[in-house]
C-alpha cells in the first residue's frame, strides 16, 4: 500500500515488522501479535472493518414499517429502520446537529426519529424533517437537503441476513459472498418459508480477540474431544476422538470457509437431523449437489468472512432428549484489541413444526450461549489464549496451524471452492488468516 | 386462571422458614455443594432465565418471552451438576468463587399450597485474578412442601443486565 509521511511502508508496523510476515498460509504460520496488538487492531478497523461487508441484523428482527434496531458497524453506532415502502435503510445513529445518538433502545418502533437533545427530527428514510426554531436560521445556513442522516454506504441482504459497509468502493454483496451463497442457501433457503430469528439474540462481552472466535468456527472440529471433554465424560458426545473426523473442509471464495461432518450411519443423522416432515421441502428447494451434502451430513460449521459464523449441529443438552439439531448464526464484533461482543442468534425454519421449534431452542440454549454447557468452556479457552498471546516474549514464537495441510484437494466434492477430505484440519483457518492479511495489505483486496 | 394468593407477613414463622431455606440454598451454592443443591429441586423443576433487551417504556420490560440464557429441566440441571464433577469442565476448573446475596424477600401463599417467593439477588463471581463479575436481578421461585422441608419447583431469573458482562455463566443463579 501507499507510503506514509514517516517514510516506512504502510505495511510496516511501528517496529518495522511487515504485515506480510505476520501470517503465512504456505508455512502454516500465524503470529501471536494478531490477537493482542493495539496497532494491528487500529489497522484492522481502518483497512478491514471500515471497508468490508459485515452482518448487522436479520430481516425478521424488524418486520414492520417503523421497526428499528440499533447496532454497531465498525465501531460506529448505526440504526436500521424499515420504511413505509418496506425497505430497510441504515444510518449512522447520530443527529447532524450535535451528534446525539438518536435511537437509544436496542429495538423499537417509531414514526420518525426525533433527537432528544434539541428536537431535530428525521423521516424513516433519513430526511431531515424539522429543526427547532427554524425561523432563527437564515436559509443559507440551514440547507435541510444536506442535513439528512448519514447513510451506511452500502446496505443489502442475502436470505434475510442484512449486511452493510462504510465503503462505496467494495463490490456488491452478492459478489462479495461469491460461491459461499451455494452453501448459505443450504442453511437459510432450504425450506419454502426460509429461516427466521427465534426470539432475541444472546449478547455477551468477552475479553478475547474476535479472531479467536472466528478461528474456532472456520473449521476447528478437532477441539471438541478436549475442550468439550466434560460432555464426552457425560456420555453426550462420542468417546472416540476420531468419531467426528469424517467429512470435508471447504474453502469458498473471498475467505469464506466451512466444514461438513458425517454422523453415524443412521437415517436419524441424515439431513442434519432436521424433522423428516421438512425433507420434501429440502428436495424442492435445494439443487442435487446441495441436497447430496445435506443428506450426507450431520453437522456443518463455518464463517462468512470476516466475523459472521454459523453452526448447524445436533446436540444433547440433557440426558433424556435425543441429539437435536439447531442452527445458530453468531457475530464476533470487535470492541477493542482484546474485547469482543458476541451476538448469537437461533434461526428456525418458518415452516418447522412447533414441537421441533421448542426442542431446537432447548438444545441450543442448554449447550450454547454464555450459559451453554459447551460454550462456557470455549470462552474460558479464548480468553486465556488472548491473555497469554499478549506477551512480548510469547510473541517471539508463532502459533501452529499445520494439521492436514499436506493433503490434496478432493476434486470429487460436490460443492464449489476447494475441498479437502476429512473434517479435521487447519486449511480453513489458514484461508481465513490469509484473507485477513489481504485486507490489511492490499488496496483492493476484492480484485483477484 | 390466576391463582388466589395470600401474602405471608414478614416475621411470621412461615416467612422465616422460607427465608431460611433461601439462605441455606445460597450457602450450598457458594460452598460448591452442587449435588446437595440439586436435591432441593422437584422432578418437574423449571429453571429459566429469559434474554433481555433495552427498550422504551411503552414496549415493556424488554424480556423475550421465548428466548433466554437458561431453559432447564431436571435432566439438564443434572447434566450441569454432573459436568462439574468431570475432570474437564474447564470453565469451573479452577473453580469460581460465588456469593449469592438474597434480599427483599416477598412471600405469597398460592391456593395450590405452594409458595410464590420473590427475592432480589446480588451475585458476585470471582475467578482467578480477574475483576469480579457482578449480577443483579430478581428471582421468582415456586417452593413446594416436601416432608419437613421445601423443594424448588420453578425459578424464573430476571437479570437486570441486557448484555452479559462476563465470558460465561458457568454457575447457578
Amino acid at each position: 500500500m501507499n507510503t506514509e509521511a514517516t517514510g516506512r511502508s504502510s505495511n510496516e508496523l511501528r517496529d518495522r515488522t511487515n504485515l506480510m510476515d505476520l501470517v503465512s498460509e504456505k508455512n502454516a504460520y500465524v503470529s501471536r501479535r494478531v490477537y493482542a496488538d493495539p496497532e494491528i487492531y487500529e489497522l484492522e478497523q481502518e483497512r478491514l472493518f471500515r471497508r468490508v461487508w459485515t452482518f448487522i441484523a436479520h430481516d425478521s428482527e424488524l418486520p414492520k414499517p417503523g421497526d428499528y434496531v440499533t447496532r454497531e458497524l465498525a465501531g460506529e453506532p448505526v440504526v436500521l429502520i424499515r420504511g413505509d415502502d418496506g425497505i430497510v435503510r441504515g444510518f449512522l445513529n447520530s443527529c447532524r446537529h450535535r451528534g446525539m445518538r438518536l435511537c437509544r433502545a436496542d429495538k423499537g418502533r417509531a414514526s420518525l426519529l426525533r433527537c432528544p437533545y434539541h428536537g431535530w427530527s428525521y423521516s424513516k428514510t433519513g430526511t431531515l424533517l424539522g429543526v427547532f426554531a427554524k425561523e432563527l436560521y437564515s436559509p443559507d445556513h440551514l440547507n435541510k437537503a444536506n442535513l439528512g442522516l448519514i447513510p451506511i454506504a452500502q446496505l443489502d441482504s442475502y436470505r434475510g441476513l442484512i449486511f452493510g459497509t462504510w465503503s462505496s468502493e467494495v463490490p456488491p454483496l452478492e459478489k462479495f459472498l461469491g460461491d459461499m451463497r451455494f452453501y448459505l442457501d443450504i442453511y437459510l433457503d432450504r425450506t419454502d418459508g426460509g429461516t427466521v430469528v427465534f426470539g432475541i439474540p444472546q449478547v455477551w462481552d468477552v475479553e478475547t480477540n474476535w479472531k479467536f472466535a472466528a478461528d474456532n468456527f472456520t473449521g476447528d472440529n478437532f477441539h471438541l474431544a478436549s475442550t468439550h471433554g466434560s460432555i464426552v465424560q457425560l456420555g453426550l458426545l462420542p468417546p472416540d476422538p476420531m468419531a467426528i473426523s469424517h467429512g470435508h473442509l471447504v474453502r469458498a471464495e473471498h475467505g469464506h470457509v466451512l466444514h461438513f461432518v458425517k454422523g453415524p450411519p443412521d437415517p436419524s443423522w441424515e439431513y442434519f437431523g432436521l424433522p423428516k416432515e421438512l425433507v420434501p421441502q429440502l428436495e424442492r428447494n435445494l439443487n442435487a449437489r446441495q441436497l447430496e451434502l445435506v443428506k450426507g451430513h450431520s453437522f456443518s460449521v463455518g464463517s462468512v468472512f470476516p466475523n459472521l459464523s454459523f453452526m448447524q449441529v445436533m446436540v444433547q443438552g440433557d440426558f433424556e432428549s435425543p441429539p437435536t439439531p439447531f442452527l445458530s448464526f453468531r457475530q464476533w464484533q470487535p470492541m477493542g484489541p482484546t474485547s469482543t461482543r458476541i451476538r448469537s442468534y437461533l434461526l428456525i425454519e418458518k415452516d418447522a413444526p412447533e414441537p421441533y421449534r421448542e426442542a431446537s431452542y432447548k438444545a441450543y440454549v442448554r449447550t450454547f450461549g454464555p450459559g451453554g454447557i459447551f460454550e462456557q468452556d470455549d470462552l474460558e479457552n479464548w480468553e486465556e489464549c488472548t491473555r497469554a498471546n499478549r506477551g512480548k516474549i510469547a510473541q517471539r514464537y508463532g502459533l501452529h496451524h499445520g494439521m492436514g495441510i499436506h493433503l490434496p484437494v478432493d476434486t470429487s466434492f460436490p460443492g464449489p471452492g476447494e475441498a479437502w477430505s476429512g473434517a479435521y484440519g487447519e486449511r480453513t483457518q489458514l484461508a481465513f488468516y490469509g484473507e485477513w492479511q489481504r485486507w490489511l495489505t492490499d488496496a483492493t483486496p476484492w480484485t483477484r | 386462571m390466576k391463582e388466589s394468593i395470600t401474602r405471608v407477613p414478614t416475621g411470621s414463622a412461615e416467612y422465616s422458614e422460607l427465608v431460611q431455606w433461601l439462605y441455606d440454598e445460597a450457602y450450598l451454592l457458594d460452598s460448591g455443594e452442587f449435588e446437595q443443591w440439586f436435591n432441593l429441586m422437584t422432578e418437574d423443576i423449571s429453571y429459566e432465565m429469559p434474554a433481555r433487551i433495552s427498550v422504551m417504556p411503552k414496549e415493556g420490560s424488554g424480556f423475550a418471552e421465548h428466548s433466554g440464557l437458561f431453559s432447564e429441566n431436571h435432566s439438564s440441571l443434572m447434566a450441569r451438576v454432573k459436568r462439574l464433577q468431570t475432570e474437564q469442565a474447564w470453565a469451573e476448573q479452577p473453580r469460581s468463587r460465588t456469593r449469592h446475596l438474597i434480599t427483599n424477600v416477598v412471600v405469597d401463599r398460592m391456593s395450590s399450597g405452594d409458595f410464590d417467593v420473590r427475592s432480589a439477588f446480588l451475585i458476585t463471581r470471582a475467578r482467578a485474578d480477574r475483576v469480579s463479575d457482578t449480577f443483579t436481578g430478581e428471582r421468582h421461585d415456586i417452593l413446594r412442601r416436601a416432608g419437613s422441608s421445601w423443594k424448588l419447583a420453578r425459578r424464573l431469573i430476571l437479570l437486570d443486565q441486557t448484555v452479559i458482562k462476563s465470558h460465561n455463566l458457568s454457575f447457578f443463579f
